[in-house]
């Protein structure tokens, strides 16, 4: 297998699903969300530790991480390709010290914000118009 | 042209085309009345002019174009059909019918017409693929960053009231809800979180105390999930097996005794007396499911008694979880996130 190019720092995609978005949106998931692309640290329920770049985080927590290391309980040192935790399952999540927190936050919110209302009326124009004017 | 072919054969020859005329077999009433009224501005013409001159002309020498010329007056149609050559047509694709009263019938409207919005229809289906030029600049004047002005303004002065209603609606995501929980024990939170005071964090494990964060709050939500700064952590990791049986439930305070008993072996004494005194210290944002909280009790071999609990189960484990096993430890973390499904209470360390 060729050694893969450096991924792109963050994927800067918000949920598709509305749902997701709207759960997303009003809790602290949206931290988590922008930390898409860092190397950190979970920490989970079973005392297991798990550092990693962060892939994708859903608006459940449900945290995927690629290129792990994973710690047990006893401190046995795993290698792994790619890890799924379940929300649930995560007790704390380190946040590395160069990210700002505020501003992560409403970085994630307006892109949120943005792609709600990417095809509404007022911030989008429609092409035929629904009312004489 | 056709006016000097009048008058070229205007001199004579005047008697061969009305011999013609007359040698028709079916004339029209019409061409009757036209050849009466021919006739006579031929007895009335006085001072020919060059009309007057040229309807009786026509009427003789133009026949053949005239007669034969369907957008004409003096069309006939009889001599057209025995013509040998058909009537130019001045639409060549031009709808042919059988008879009159399918023509009747097709301005009707019978089936298939071509109806204005029908052929509308139609043409707009056969150009479907195709890029319309007039819809790709309506388009480009609907477009936000467009340079085209003048478009821009009517869409503007439209499109400006519905954002404005839009607006009106309130903004509501996580940094706006924290604010909102003035009253509630979140409330109070928010509170820490604006005055900036230091709180300390009950963690559990699947039962029972696991250990306390110390740190300030930024963020918060609902499910009291936390972003904390500046957080030192003491903890415990959970014992396994029987220890849990057997050992008293950890609280603070005892968490921070054996904390003390790992850094300092000696005070043992001492930090029991301390512990009985600490015990009834409650905090106000009581929203603990603390499992056990013991006040009293025999807790002079307590501490010894976990500890060598924990050495025996030690024998089978790797020499690194020996060392750890069933011991306090502290860890600083800049910044960290806490689910808040793992925290036990808060509480507002006094200032």
């Amino acid at each position: 297998m060729e050694p893969e190019a450096p991924a792109p720092p963050a994927s800067a995609e918000v949920v598709n699903s509305i749902r997701e978005r709207t759960i997303a949106e009003n809790s602290m998931v949206v931290l988590l969300q922008g930390l898409q692309g860092e190397v950190t640290t979970v920490d989970l329920r079973n005392e297991c530790t798990a550092r990693g770049r962060v892939l994708n985080v859903d608006a459940f927590m449900n945290v995927r991480l690629e290129d792990v290391l994973y710690r047990d309980r006893q401190g046995r040192r795993t290698q792994l390709q790619d890890l799924f935790i379940t929300g649930r399952n995560v007790r704390y999540v380190h946040i590395p010290d160069h990210v700002d927190i505020m501003e992560t936050v409403q970085n994630q919110l307006a892109k949120i914000h943005r792609v709600r209302n990417f095809a509404s009326e007022g911030g989008g124009r429609k092409e035929f118009s629904k009312k004489t004017k | 042209m056709r006016t000097e072919y009048y008058f070229r054969h205007g001199a004579g020859g005047n008697f061969s085309h009305d011999s013609l005329l007359r040698s028709c077999v079916a004339v029209s009433n019409m061409e009757e009345r036209e050849r009466v009224s021919e006739t006579d501005r031929k007895e009335t013409a006085s001072n020919p002019e060059l009309e007057r001159d040229a309807d009786p002309n026509v009427e003789e020498e133009g026949e053949d174009a005239e007669t034969l010329d369907v957008c004409s007056e003096h069309f006939n149609p009889l001599r057209a059909l025995y013509a040998p050559a058909a009537p130019p047509l001045p639409f060549p694709n031009i709808k042919c019918f059988n008879n009159v009263s399918d023509y009747e019938s097709f301005l009707k409207g019978g089936r298939g017409r071509a109806k204005p919005e029908n052929v509308e229809k139609k043409r707009r289906k056969a150009m479907k693929g195709v890029a319309d030029p007039e819809r790709i600049e309506r388009l480009k004047k609907l477009m936000v960053n467009n340079p085209v002005a003048e478009s821009e303004e009517g869409e503007s002065s439209s499109s400006s009231q519905p954002r404005r209603r839009r607006k009106q609606k309130p903004l509501r995501n996580v940094l706006t809800r924290m604010p909102l929980c003035k009253g509630s024990p979140l409330g109070e939170l928010y509170r820490c979180v604006q005055e900036r005071i230091r709180v300390k964090v009950h963690i559990r494990t699947f039962k029972g105390l696991r250990g306390v964060c110390s740190g300030f709050v930024v963020a918060f939500d609902k499910f009291w999930n936390l972003a904390m700064v500046d957080v030192d952590e003491t903890y415990r990791e959970p014992l396994l097996g029987e220890a849990i049986y057997h050992e008293k439930a950890l609280t603070v305070s005892r968490l921070f005794e054996k904390l003390r008993l790992q850094e300092d072996p000696g005070a043992a004494e001492v930090g029991e007396k301390q512990e009985k005194a600490g015990e009834p210290k409650e905090t106000p944002e009581d929203r603990s499911d603390r499992p056990a909280e013991s006040r009293g009790g025999g807790r002079t071999a307590e501490p010894g008694q976990s500890e060598s609990a924990a050495d025996k189960r030690d024998e089978g484990n790797v020499s690194q979880a020996r060392r750890k096993y069933g011991k306090v430890h502290t860890r600083h973390i800049n910044q960290l996130f806490v689910r808040g499904e793992n925290v036990i209470l808060i509480n507002p360390q006094p200032l």
